[in-house]
């Protein structure tokens, strides 16, 4: 076909009035260019390749399931919520008394956007006291127990993308027609699930992760991927990078929350304190130094304080008093 | 104004229900589009995520784009073309492999009109695949995207004449090969 040709077909494909001839959808065009046909019979080729382009194919168009895409415009808004809300901390850093009447404004707009947001996108906030434990049952049949000082959230509709601030433990409900996924965010590493159980604590600036059933896929805040068979105990600490990817077994240090028990394992009397300092808010001093490296194993209930607080006097045999929100520990 | 075109307009505006909106209208066409390009649904949804992340966070400095049609096609296009060669970077692929563009169409994405030249899904998709990428995503892009051929010659970078060309050039083998193919199925 000649260069000629070429740019008639080109011309035709662009003419409104020949793709209504082509589509038959204009008399007046109809008529026009059958016309034309007949006063230009050396250009029929060109014509009837120019309406092969016009008609084309038709597509047996797919479209995404309306569910699925409201899914994930909500993973979107609940990543743009979770980054507007560190930008936020870094506004709040820029924050300068030379520029004391500018920042106030930007502050002002800031938490007005913010609570617009929390309001309106974020959606669904569960928050403890300290002490506080709630049992949660989420829309999608999951079941979270959440110790005391901590929080979860969860953008309006969907109760699978969790961001959780503090200790829970989960059981994620499986939906096995739509392999819907669960998601829990922390600061450090997101973890992805199915359906299984699995204990998740942010405190002491690292998340930790222990899985009890199932699998679990977690995606660190570093870039890396780890899969957790149950058992594993990962824990991970963006702020320094450290990584700790191991088996529970009776040698391994560890403390695990759920069911409103705490289990532990061969970890100090210290670290133990600092569990229940985190979710009643009290402080723990030791008199007798020698005990904070005593190694325990067992389990007590986390119900109440005073419980508690009998249930470590009777495995360390050491005395435990209480004094406003000091716990003041000696030996016997 | 077509409808996405308003949507845009109020989106960088700020609007957040237009977002929302522009969200929906677009996610079907771009979720086919980049499944088309590289075959994998997961990889896809990511790219998209990630540019209406990025859309919502730098709507401000959008607002001088009059077309989003072009505009979304592109980003998303660039997007899984970086995260596909960051895989096989990741993966250490020698060069040789690297056919990053797939673009493999299947019976099953045809409609077969009565006026249509063309007489089973099989034949014509047979025929399709046996075409050059570069051809089929231009086919893809106008008749299932129903982009014009200016918005196709930005989103792959090529003049609008190459398009026109690259269309005529297709859809001739496409009538060709028809032709024999219903020859042969008589003749059979």
């Amino acid at each position: 076909m000649d260069y000629k040709n070429q740019n008639l077909i080109n011309q035709l494909t662009e003419d409104e009035s020949f793709i209504r001839w082509a589509k038959n959808s204009n008399k007046n065009d109809v008529d026009y260019w059958n016309n034309w046909i007949i006063n230009n019979p050396n250009k029929i080729e060109c014509v009837e390749l120019a309406k092969t382009i016009v008609l084309g194919l038709t597509f047996n168009k797919k479209s995404v399931a309306s569910e699925k895409i409201n899914d994930e415009l909500d993973k979107v808004l609940a990543k743009i919520n979770s980054r507007s809300a560190s930008k936020d901390k870094i506004s709040f850093k820029l924050f300068n008394y030379r520029n004391f009447a500018i920042a106030a404004i930007l502050l002002l707009f800031i938490s007005i956007g913010a609570t617009l947001f929390l309001s309106s996108e974020k959606g669904v906030v569960h928050k403890t006291a300290y002490g506080e434990i709630l049992d949660l049952q989420l829309p999608d049949g999951t079941s979270v127990v959440l110790n005391g000082n901590s929080q979860i959230s969860y953008p309006k509709g969907d109760s699978r993308i969790i961001t959780l601030v503090g200790e829970a433990y989960f059981k994620v409900k499986s939906i096995p027609a739509t392999k819907a996924k669960f998601w829990v965010n922390t600061n450090d590493l997101q973890v992805e699930v199915y359906g299984t159980k699995f204990h998740v604590n942010t405190r002491k600036k690292k998340t930790k992760v222990v899985l009890d059933e199932g699998s679990i896929h977690l995606k660190l805040k570093n870039g890396l991927s780890k899969e957790m068979v149950p058992g594993d105990l990962v824990s991970f600490s963006k702020e320094n990078n450290q990584i700790s990817h191991k088996s529970v077994s009776k040698d391994t240090a560890y403390s695990l929350w759920r069911d409103g028990t705490y289990t532990f394992n061969n970890i100090t009397f210290k670290d133990l304190m600092s569990n229940l300092e985190f979710s009643y808010g009290i402080k723990a001093e030791f008199i007798d130094k020698d005990l904070e490296e005593l190694k325990l194993t067992g389990g007590i209930p986390n119900q109440n304080l005073k419980i508690c607080i009998a249930a470590i006097e009777k495995v360390t045999g050491a005395s435990v008093t209480q004094s406003n929100n000091k716990l003041i520990i000696k030996l016997n | 104004m077509k409808t996405s075109n308003s949507l845009w307009l109020l989106f960088v505006e700020g609007d957040e229900k237009a977002f929302s909106a522009l969200f929906k209208y677009y996610y079907s066409m771009l979720h086919n589009y980049g499944s088309k390009i590289c075959g994998n649904d997961i990889l896809t949804e990511d790219c998209i995520q990630n540019l209406f992340v990025y859309l919502f966070e730098n709507k401000e400095r959008l607002s001088h784009i009059k077309n989003p049609n072009t505009y979304l096609f592109v980003s998303l296009r660039n997007s899984i073309f970086k995260q596909l060669k960051k895989r096989k970077a990741e993966e250490r692929l020698a060069p040789e492999t690297e056919q990053v563009i797939s673009f493999e169409f299947s019976p099953e994405d045809f409609l077969i009109q009565k006026e249509s030249f063309l007489s089973t899904t099989t034949i014509l998709n047979k025929m399709l695949n046996s075409l050059p990428t570069r051809e089929r995503e231009v086919i893809y892009l106008k008749y299932y995207s129903g982009l014009s051929v200016s918005e196709i010659s930005e989103v792959i970078e090529i003049s609008s004449q190459s398009v026109s060309n690259t269309l005529l050039k297709a859809m001739k083998k496409l009538r060709e090969g028809a032709l024999k193919g219903v020859l042969l199925s008589a003749l059979a």
